[in-house]
């Protein structure tokens, strides 16, 4: 950014000029804060014309909704950041999603204790989402595959593991202290959206304050001078890709909790879709060597809000997903034309 | 020369093709079924990935081992194109019948159609193919399945028998332009009187998640709605956590009403989370083995054999909750 920042407007200043500098700036300008405007006049459009929307529920609502695609759009921010892609998040939260409850439902093996039992359910399903990463990460490192394709190999393969593990029955259950993760509070807080918080500001100090950060963003920008100047390219992606493999592990095994029921068809389906959508409205580059987390968490609220807007007054979901495409359009034509300045 | 043989190929692969269509052309009736003891049946599902189907697959199975016939079962996995491939090669194995779940109304015409060029009597289940491009009688024997626009008028004149007043109704649809979806809604929106009104009706997709999450955004935006009707048990569990999630009791602060009857929502009727729900009725093997057995008579059969659905609320749940699939 700081390159941008001085390079248009110490040039000579002719009239013409000076009026393509102001275009620039509004260029600029929105590529930095369009998201934001979008956020803005969003809200401003439900206070005035939605019924009900000034109320706490509706801000528990929308944040309980949005956070497993925030927490899941986090590591795809990552991911992105060093220049790949995970298409297989949505399959890896239906395989833990399909696996926590087999484990408390004592359905692979009886667990002596009940305690016991929660607390595999609740750490066994995120080891196999951490192995779908280093999966990821070893095909794309190893056998320098492109990220597209090595994840599509689970996004394929994923969902069929998780149907296999429950032979594709729905699963349903009845478990407090599991579908704490999903249905609890805390000081009047849905666990949820703790969870997403803490994702959120995790995510944000590893790329802001961490010597990993810089790696990653080094790798993602220029990945041979990353090499050349001593950082392991390798490590730093394998590791983002189980990262990315555990933060979609969690969101699976919290849409199970939430609904009371694992569905290894549906849990995650273009949920991959949802978190690159957030990504790219955010402001992130698709090319990497960026991360832009806060403005991946603005950009799923934008579409968060953009849904639960046309929801609330009535129009069908298919126009939704129109509008959704749009703005997905405009974010990225802003950024790549105020890239160009 | 390869390519002189290549057209002779073709020409000569053009004539059979055209020669069998006019043969298939020259019989206006869907073809007959002999009567045997004992018969090699094809029954193509379309998937097995939800309890309704499993429980349909599992009423297939029991009615034809009960009767000894051997049943050659395909699965399409929720594919068009592999259910055409899945016919071709019950025809490839001379079933005598086809009893088919089509998955979509026009995709599956050419598998009707082969079916019937190769002298195989096809009995459609559950879903019927599109009526401008096959009938029944002439293209395939019947269509078994329930009346969903019927289901819908259930729900509706159930609510208004006992919920006296009016209500204010958010509906949950189906997968938009999906037939239950269509039926469901017309039946119950026609069947609604004066003073019982939808403030809002959108799609769930038939899916628990994604009722949920529907449902949350129009309770917050209809706050004094107080009746939710879904069109499947999975948008209506949906519903069900969106409702104890914004603090409201579903049965008192408002009832849900769905369609399906699958084992877990009877069990929220006894709970009295769900206040009625109508069966969408799985279990087709003995009508489809006893219609099959009539058409084998040389009986004329109707175009379109009605199953029998039941309905389920507080007042007969408790005793039929084991019953149900």
């Amino acid at each position: 950014m700081s390159a941008l920042d001085t390079a248009p407007s110490s040039t000579n200043g002719g009239p013409v000029e000076r009026r393509l500098n102001a275009r620039q700036a509004t260029l600029r300008f929105l590529g930095r804060y369009g998201t934001l405007l979008v956020f803005a006049s969003l809200l401003l459009f439900n206070v005035v014309f939605t019924p009900n929307f000034v109320a706490w529920n509706t801000l528990t609502l929308n944040l309980t909704q949005v956070a497993t695609v925030v927490i899941v759009a986090m590591g795809m921010t990552l991911v992105i950041a060093t220049g790949g892609i995970d298409l297989s998040v949505g399959s890896v939260m239906a395989i833990a999603g399909a696996l926590a409850p087999l484990i408390f439902l004592d359905r692979i093996v009886p667990i002596p204790s009940h305690t016991l039992g929660v607390a595999l359910a609740l750490t066994l399903p995120l080891l196999a989402a951490a192995l779908c990463g280093w999966f990821n990460g070893f095909l794309i490192t190893r056998y320098r595959i492109q990220p597209i394709v090595a994840t599509l190999v689970l996004f394929i393969a994923g969902r069929g593991i998780a149907q296999t593990f429950t032979n594709s029955e729905l699963q349903t259950f009845n478990e407090p202290s599991f579908q704490f993760i999903g249905k609890g509070f805390v000081w009047g807080v849905p666990v949820q959206v703790i969870l997403m918080a803490l994702v959120v500001l995790a995510t944000h100090y590893l790329v802001r304050r961490t010597a990993l950060g810089r790696q990653i963003l080094a790798v993602g920008g220029n990945e041979k001078a990353a090499r050349l100047s001593g950082i392991d390219a390798a490590g730093v992606k394998r590791l983002i890709y189980v990262i990315s493999g555990v933060l979609a592990g969690i969101a699976g095994m919290v849409v199970v909790a939430i609904n009371n029921a694992s569905d290894a068809a549906r849990v995650g389906t273009l949920m991959e879709l949802d978190a690159i959508a957030a990504v790219a409205v955010g402001g992130t580059l698709l090319s990497g060597g960026r991360a832009n987390v806060l403005g991946t968490v603005l950009g799923a609220f934008v579409l968060q809000l953009v849904r639960t807007t046309l929801l609330a007054n009535g129009v069908p979901d298919a126009a939704a997903l129109v509008v959704k495409a749009a703005l997905i359009i405009a974010a990225v034509w802003l950024q790549s034309r105020a890239e160009r300045i | 020369m390869s390519h002189f043989t290549r057209r002779a190929f073709m020409a000569a692969a053009g004539a059979v093709a055209a020669i069998s269509i006019s043969a298939s052309a020259g019989f206006a009736q869907s073809p007959k079924l002999v009567q045997k003891d004992t018969y090699k049946v094809g029954f193509a599902q379309t998937e097995s990935n939800n309890p309704w189907r499993i429980a349909q697959t599992k009423s297939m199975q029991d009615e034809a081992a009960k009767l000894g016939y051997q049943l050659v079962y395909t699965d399409a996995a929720g594919s068009a194109a592999k259910q055409v491939a899945d016919v071709n090669s019950m025809i490839a194995q001379g079933v005598d019948l086809i009893f088919l779940a089509p998955r979509e109304e026009k995709p599956l015409i050419p598998a009707v159609m082969a079916a019937k060029a190769a002298g195989i009597p096809v009995i459609l289940l559950d879903r019927n193919v599109d009526p401008s491009l096959a009938k029944p009688g002439e293209d395939y024997v019947t269509f078994i399945g329930s009346d969903f626009v019927d289901e819908g008028k259930r729900v509706a004149e159930w609510l208004q028998e006992n919920k006296q007043g009016g209500a204010k109704i958010i509906e949950l649809e189906g997968t938009t332009g999906s037939s239950p979806a269509n039926d469901r809604k017309k039946g119950f929106d026609e069947a609604l009187k004066e003073g019982y009104t939808v403030v809002a009706s959108q799609s769930g997709d038939f899916a628990r998640d994604k009722g949920r999450q529907v449902a949350e955004a129009l309770l917050q935006a209809h706050p004094d709605a107080d009746v939710i009707y879904a069109h499947n048990d999975e948008m209506a569990m949906g519903a069900i956590s969106a409702l104890e999630a914004a603090g409201k009791t579903p049965g008192k602060d408002v009832w849900v009403l769905s369609i399906d009857g699958g084992k877990e929502a009877v069990q929220a009727v006894v709970d009295g989370k769900i206040a009625a729900v109508v069966e969408c009725n799985p279990r087709f093997g003995p009508k489809a083995f006893e219609t099959m057995a009539r058409y084998a008579k040389g009986e004329q059969i109707e175009p379109w054999v009605k199953n029998t659905d039941k309905f389920y609320d507080p007042k007969n749940a408790k005793d039929e909750v084991a019953s149900a699939y």
